[in-house]
């Protein structure tokens, strides 16, 4: 397939604007604010079928479009560049190695939504993408693509980049919102969607980087050809694909969305790590996501192919694991993360989250009880449904899955004491 | 109106209400933490989640406003289901040191363990070690593993006070309450957060380990420390013959709470109206009538001396009275009544102004009850009552001292050596009633029944919530005692109620009211007293 995404990442000085512009960049934003009123380009992206890169999945014209009509108050466009999902970094190599794109496709959005200002919160990990970022803002300044007068127009946006502090927590919309005004990242209880009240208390739309970076092309190439790439009208484009794990070539991937999982793995991915391991489990869509058994991945991935598995596309963060894996300890370090980075708001993640890390840490210990895999799955499903925000069901979804589709390996565990994959393998 | 159905009972509410609150209003019991209603909403705590048909997963009751045809189930099994998952996450990293705590007996932990938990626990793989027994304030103390995260005191903080001393410190189940560097929990308000505190995380340290709450009895009054007269509750010792500990059982007053009357003070209470107690508890009291020798006076030979010294004055012209601003309109108008029978005196209300107004609760005029003095008495200060006394001008000065605090009563300077007759009526032994040549006990603030008039012109019930130390009687009843020896016929009162029917009667700002129409949460009266004296 023809790269449109990452058509730019290997050219020289692929950061430039120059390099940008010579691509035919911020051909898309002069075609949006020259030539199309706000409400076309909203069409436009409905009609392209592009679904949010964060992890959701939602449509992204419709959340254009739940922003008011009538400007009564600033409207701020919210660009999530803060990719902290374990398995995922896109957005990464988007912001390090073709800011413009993502900027473009910002500007945009906020020209769509009639934005006074696009914030683009970027993870504190970050810190070379933000100098690149950084840059590339300021040239778009200097060349009117942000700022006043946009491309010779009335319209007029500001673009900032705010960097974060670390937190996964601030990776979600609302707890982004809060840390962006200074706060303790914190999610915010739903209703006010942030159409109606998001930072600030102003109406704001929230877009992943990857997202953003789709909608230039939209513009420029139209929402038919965006539409005709992919496995169906709902799950349309070019898509990244995060390849980690034990394959030969792990790393970033552009192709189609619906690409299927054991192309990227044994074609793109160059196969298995080791020939004498074969595929034991696969998680498709950042750790969040439930994992898949090596019989479930003949699967596509895209939404709702995944979602027929009960499992999801999430940030597309493929991790792959072979046949030496322990599941006990792939989850422990999984529950280990989500109760690290719970953010301790609401009950039952806060103390959930902690207590099934310390359960399995129980079981890899070889000091599990039999009660303790129900005990951990009930937990789980206490949790899942029961919170302010997703990460309560990031953290219930691996255990879920993991002790329900790997439940003879945790039972292992437990009669005998000990790790049966590692302790048979390192025999 | 949107029309609802909770558990099956149909309800019409207005547009706005949460589930919650429609629930409460009718008397059907959502359990929860972090809600309150003087507060924001966090939902943060996940006890209140109810099942909304048609909604995919459990609603906050605490956040969803009721639409029109909602149909909510706050316990069938899933709910219920629900809240003992909450119940058992909350309790997997408390300390259960209940044995040791004081929010036990009034802890909702406790009571809804009780009623939505499940009784026994899953959790057995060591619980998050977190700091006890800090000192975070003059005034509370903080216990990070009792702390449920609700976040009602840091909610009361940023958006009561506006202080916002406390905070949120780290993440996950570490997460603790915490002060920001450099910061206090000192604001005026603070002990509103040990109120408000739904477990034993912040405790009061005047309150701390002084007793158990079911040897509490609680009055429902109105504080006395200033004019905004804010409802409360007062906590007294059930006094305990058979139990030996001592002082953990005596009847004297162990806390001051607030009790919530949205037209005067909302929920809260200030620090100094909650601790104003302990000086009223360790103030040296008068206990008997005295002469100026320090003699014991047979009661009925000290009210007919004072009469009789009230009379002979009156007649010359030259009787003073000089009246605390935290008296009953009752004991005013019993004085008042006494001075018009004998003829007239020079009247005047003390004034016990201190620091400034604030825009919360707070008011610099400490007389509980100016506005019903000067309703009753005249708006006068005490300066010209002083000054013709110190000028000689007057024979008996009589003084009715601060019922709170012997440091209020008026500072009477040299003027005591210039009457002839200084007459002390008041609870306390203070400066005022050592110059005095006739001391008559009566009982302080909350030993007495009564009523007194906020800033804002209401009439709010202050009641007796433990008897009176000494022989102090009610003030009303103690101007009635005097009534014989000064010469006039005495009304035929038996009862505070009977004072204030005879108030309502004759003086303009009570007209129209009577002693059973105040009830527990005040009267408005038609037009506002005058504010002050």
């Amino acid at each position: 397939m023809e790269k449109v995404l990452t058509r730019n990442i290997h050219k020289e000085n692929s950061q430039s604007i120059d390099v940008y512009l010579a691509g035919g960049g911020y051909e898309g934003l002069r075609k949006a604010v020259t030539s199309m009123s706000p409400g076309d380009v909203v069409e436009a992206v409905k009609k392209s079928g592009l679904r949010g890169r964060g992890g959701a999945g939602f449509p992204t014209g419709l959340k254009w479009s739940f922003m008011p009509k009538e400007k009564t108050k600033p409207h701020y466009l919210l660009c999530n560049a803060d990719e902290s999902e374990p398995g995922t970094f896109k957005d990464r190599l988007l912001m390090e190695q073709d800011p413009h794109m993502m900027i473009e496709g910002c500007m945009i959005g906020a020209y769509a939504m009639q934005a006074d200002a696009v914030f683009v919160y970027i993870r504190g990990e970050f810190v070379h993408g933000t100098k690149v970022l950084d840059k590339a803002v300021a040239e778009a300044y200097e060349k009117s693509f942000a700022g006043k007068n946009i491309c010779g127009s009335d319209w007029s946006c500001e673009l900032v980049v705010h960097r974060g502090a670390g937190a996964y927590i601030c990776g979600e919309e609302t707890a982004l919102m809060t840390s962006l005004e200074g706060e303790r990242g914190y999610p915010r209880v739903k209703p006010p969607f942030p159409a109606q009240a998001g930072v600030w208390g102003m109406p704001t739309t929230i877009n992943n980087v990857e997202t953003l970076a789709c909608v230039p092309d939209i513009i420029v190439r139209g929402a038919d050809w965006f539409a005709g790439i992919g496995t169906d009208e709902r799950n349309t484009g070019p898509k990244l694909y995060c390849l980690s794990g034990h394959v030969q070539r792990p790393g970033v991937y552009e192709a189609p969305m619906g690409l299927p999982l054991k192309e990227l793995i044994y074609d793109l991915g160059g196969g298995m790590l080791h020939a004498d391991r074969p595929l034991k489990a696969c998680i498709p869509g950042g750790s969040s996501v439930p994992v898949l058994r090596a019989e479930e991945c003949d699967v596509n991935l895209d939404f709702d192919s995944l979602a027929a598995l009960k499992t999801g596309l999430g940030s597309a963060g493929i991790m792959v694991m072979d046949s030496s894996t322990c599941m006990v300890k792939a989850l422990l370090r999984i529950s280990h993360f989500y109760a690290h980075e719970s953010c301790g708001q609401c009950t039952p993640c806060r103390e959930g989250c902690g207590w099934m890390e310390r359960i399995l840490q129980r079981i890899e210990d070889g000091k599990g009880l039999q009660q303790d895999i129900d005990l951990l799955k009930n937990i789980a499903d206490n949790i899942e449904g029961r919170t302010i925000c997703a990460l309560g069901d990031a953290a219930a979804w691996p255990v879920q899955s993991f002790v329900t589709k790997f439940r003879d390996e945790f039972q292992a565990h437990v009669d005998e004491q000990r790790c049966t994959v590692q302790g048979a393998a390192h025999a | 109106m949107p029309r609802i159905t909770i558990d099956g009972v149909e309800m019409e509410v207005p547009a706005g209400t949460t589930v919650l609150q429609a629930a409460l209003s009718r008397g059907r019991e959502v359990p929860h933490y972090c809600y309150h209603p003087g507060l924001s909403i966090a939902g943060n705590c996940r006890m209140c989640l109810v099942e909304v048909e048609k909604a995919p997963k459990l609603m906050i009751a605490c956040q969803t406003q009721v639409a029109d045809g909602m149909v909510v189930h706050t316990q069938n099994e899933k709910v219920k289901q629900a809240q003992a998952a909450v119940m058992e996450f909350l309790l997997i990293n408390h300390p259960l040191d209940c044995p040791i705590c004081d929010q036990a007996g009034e802890c909702r932990l406790q009571e809804y363990a009780v009623e939505h938990g499940t009784g026994v626990s899953r959790h057995d793989v060591g619980k998050v070690i977190q700091s006890k027994a800090i000192d975070i304030g003059k005034h509370i103390m903080l216990d990070q593993e009792r702390c449920i995260q609700c976040s009602r005191c840091i909610r009361f903080c940023n958006e009561v006070t506006g202080t916002g001393e406390l905070d949120f410190f780290q993440r996950g189940d570490r997460t603790k309450i915490g002060l920001y560097p450099g910061k206090r929990l000192d604001n005026p308000y603070s002990g509103n957060t040990v109120d408000i505190c739904p477990v034993g995380a912040l405790t009061l340290k005047e309150f701390r380990f002084a007793t158990r709450v079911w040897y509490l009895k609680n009055t429902p009054t109105v504080c006395a420390g200033c004019s905004r007269g804010c409802n409360v509750m007062v906590a007294v010792g059930k006094k305990q013959e058979l139990m030996t500990s001592p002082g953990q059982f005596d009847d004297g007053i162990k806390r001051i709470v607030p009790r919530v009357n949205e037209q005067v003070n909302g929920h809260w209470i200030c620090d100094e109206g909650r601790l104003s107690y302990i000086g009223l508890e360790a103030a040296g009291r008068l206990p008997h009538a005295q002469d100026a020798d320090d003699h014991e006076l047979d009661w009925d030979e000290a009210v007919r001396r004072a009469g009789k010294g009230i009379r002979e004055a009156a007649s010359a012209g030259r009787l003073g009275v000089i009246a605390t601003p935290r008296a009953t309109n009752e004991t005013l108008h019993a004085l008042k009544s006494l001075i018009d029978g004998v003829g007239g005196a020079a009247t005047g209300v003390q004034s016990i102004h201190r620091g400034e107004d604030d825009n919360l609760l707070i008011r610099a005029d400490k007389g509980a009850n100016s506005a019903g003095a000067a309703a009753i008495l005249g708006a006068t200060g005490a300066d010209d009552v002083l000054r013709s006394a110190g000028e000689g001008a007057l024979d008996t000065l009589v003084v009715l001292g601060d019922l709170l605090d012997p440091a209020d009563t008026i500072d009477l300077g040299d003027v005591a050596t210039r009457v002839k007759q200084l007459i002390y009526i008041g609870p306390f032994a203070d400066a005022a009633s050592k110059a005095a040549h006739l001391r008559l006990p009566v009982s302080a603030w909350a030993e007495e029944d009564g009523t007194m008039v906020n800033v804002d012109g209401r009439v709010q019930l202050v009641r007796r919530c433990h008897r009176p130390r000494g022989e102090g009687r009610p003030g009303w009843r103690v101007m009635l005692d005097l009534f014989p020896g000064a010469g006039v016929e005495a009304p035929d009162w038996s009862s505070w109620e009977d004072v204030y029917t005879a108030l309502s009667g004759g003086t303009d700002t009570f007209r129209g009211t009577t002693a059973e129409s105040i009830g527990l949460l005040g009267l408005s009266t038609a037009e506002p007293a005058p504010a002050g004296a």
